[in-house]
């Protein structure tokens, strides 16, 4: 019994950083708006991490997920605000068609991705996220390029107290949540039998292949976990929070580079990492953003070259390799 | 003798380009098969073709009298069907250990993990005392016993082996064919054997199968293959 809990020590010091961030945001004025951002890029960081870092496959298409989500919920509300009396169940029914949107897009991309490697994988990724973008533009549908506006729709289903409340805690809040539960899942994974063969795969794809490892069905489940949590994000994060959604505002490929950022910052494939590199990103962004506005991506991209070069495995390798041997090791995953 | 594998007018090939142009070879329960032929001809795409990394086109793949033509590789390897591929493809991360664990990762192979793992160190000492050396610092020979060793881990009944000399000094390559002998003879394995070193297969096999631009072009026990000095002339070039 001890050794299976044991095996989730890790996970201690990542839910510790998450409650210190919220506890600081909760209790010291004016820190909320930037926690809430940081908790938005160590949650994004977490989901991206759980397929790339266990599979290798770099998934540039990713903010598909985030946008579809951010639709599922702009859909809910739109459609749904009129039955007043489902009250909160509303969010619930916008979640919910952000997880089956996102799910539907999940499966069919591994369906048609997955069967690729490397660069062919990445190109695909993008071209399914351009497309979609275009399609919903092109074809009108939920509002085209016009988008969807459904502040008032909230303002009407839920009050103007409850929607302030929704917009600028529970929205966030669910940011940790689902930050924490992303967290755990890949725990989970890592420790459970679909690690072994997501390791296999990313070492040696046909080697798996030949130990009997399912790897499409592995690669699909670590996909879909992955783009789920990506949906409840910009479900959250997006949707709720900003009551509009514009389909040239979520595709952008933007929010992938900076998944990938956040990931390599604090490295790939560990626990840790998205977490450490989601607060040095998030941090560093708000506070360039105040004191140089504009020059973030100018100062990040020699940083991102000096970590790839210096340190490839993250923050989180070099933390690993300096603590090895001692007590402290197996909390750091 | 019953036939393990038979593989009927096999199709397949990369993209528009067709390999394998109706081949046709059966193995024997038991049997040391061995599949020669030069570079280029086919043989490694056979074999994967049978494993299922490679889809097949058309024709028929018999294992264990079932048809399984069609099935994903990971139900094949459910049956009893491996491959040791060529090039070592090791999970060059992970040590010799983990290696072999990943091997045994189908879960009838999990719960004789430990029969299995005592098999593999009987045969390969070596990989006993580089047991946490990592995989990708092994030397060449260590490496391809490593991927012998993880095959078996899988716990087959037909061993698929692609070119288990290529690239070993003279005196690595007599081990190892002294390991798939004893992986015959002790363990009971079946054994599909690609290989270009034509004189220690022919020497091991007991059935020959030769085969030219996507087709099997002769076949007899090894003795017959050797006697025919046309064979020899023509597909082995000596």
């Amino acid at each position: 019994m001890k050794n299976t809990i044991s095996k989730y020590y890790p996970l201690i010091p990542v839910f510790a950083a998450y409650l210190i961030m919220f506890i600081i945001g909760f209790f010291m004025p004016g820190m909320w708006q930037m926690v809430a951002l940081l908790a938005f890029y160590c949650a994004l960081g977490q989901s991206w991490n759980i397929f790339m870092g266990m599979t290798g496959y770099v998934d540039f298409g990713y903010v598909t997920f985030i946008a579809l989500g951010t639709y599922g919920m702009s859909l809910g509300i739109s459609y749904f605000s009129q039955f007043e009396w489902l009250g909160i169940g509303i969010l619930v029914i916008g979640l919910i068609l952000a997880l089956f949107l996102a799910s539907l897009s999940a499966l069919l991309e591994a369906f048609i991705a997955l069967r690729l490697r490397g660069a062919y994988f990445a190109i695909a990724c993008i071209g399914i996220n351009e497309g979609l973008r275009y399609f919903i533009e092109g074809a009108k549908i939920w509002g085209g390029s016009e988008g969807m506006i459904f502040f008032g729709a909230l303002m009407q289903a839920f009050g103007k107290e409850t929607v302030n409340q929704l917009t600028t805690f529970w929205a966030d809040f669910s940011v940790f949540i689902i930050a924490a539960l992303a967290a755990f899942l890949n725990m989970h994974y890592m420790r459970s039998k679909i690690g072994y063969a997501l390791t296999a795969v990313r070492e040696d794809e046909d080697a798996a292949k030949v130990m009997g490892i399912n790897t499409t069905k592995y690669k699909t489940i670590a996909f879909l976990t992955s783009g789920l949590l990506g949906a409840g994000v910009g479900a959250m994060a997006w949707g709720l929070k900003l009551g509009h959604v514009y389909p040239g505002d979520v595709f952008v490929i933007h929010y992938t580079v900076e998944c990938i950022v956040v990931v390599l910052l604090g490295g790939a494939g560990t626990l840790l990492g998205p977490v450490i590199g989601g607060l040095i990103y998030g941090l560093s962004k708000y506070w360039l953003a105040v004191i140089m506005p504009g020059f973030q991506l100018l100062i990040f991209a020699p940083i991102i070259i000096i970590i790839i070069v210096a340190a490839p495995e993250g923050v989180v390798g070099l933390l690993k390799r300096r603590l090895k041997g001692t007590q402290l090791e197996m909390f750091i995953e | 003798m019953n036939s393990m594998l038979s593989v009927e007018n096999l199709e397949s090939g990369y993209g528009p380009m067709q390999v394998l142009w109706k081949p046709s070879l059966e193995v024997k329960k038991g049997s040391i098969t061995s599949l020669l032929g030069p570079n280029g001809v086919g043989k490694s795409t056979l074999l994967l073709t049978v494993l299922g990394s490679v889809e097949p086109w058309g024709g028929k793949i018999m294992y264990e009298d079932e048809e399984v033509t069609y099935l994903p590789t990971h139900k094949k390897v459910d049956l009893g069907l491996t491959l040791a591929p060529e090039g070592k493809h090791l999970f060059g991360g992970m040590n010799v250990h983990e290696n072999l664990i990943m091997g045994a990762y189908r879960k009838e192979a999990g719960q004789n993990i430990n029969d299995s793992l005592e098999l593999v160190y009987s045969l390969f000492p070596i990989l006993k005392e580089r047991d946490r050396q990592g995989a990708g610092t092994l030397s060449g020979g260590q490496q391809q016993m490593l991927t012998i060793a993880r095959a078996l881990m899988t716990k087959p009944k037909l061993m698929m082996l692609d070119e288990p000399s290529q690239g070993l000094a003279p005196i690595l390559v007599g081990e190892v064919f002294e390991t798939i002998e004893k992986l015959q003879a002790e363990v009971g394995l079946t054994i599909l054997l690609v290989e270009q070193n034509v004189e220690a297969s022919l020497n091991a096999a007991d059935y020959v199968y030769i085969m030219h631009e996507g087709q099997i072009k002769a076949e007899g026990t090894a003795d017959e293959i050797k006697g025919s000095s046309d064979i020899r002339e023509v597909y082995l070039g000596i």
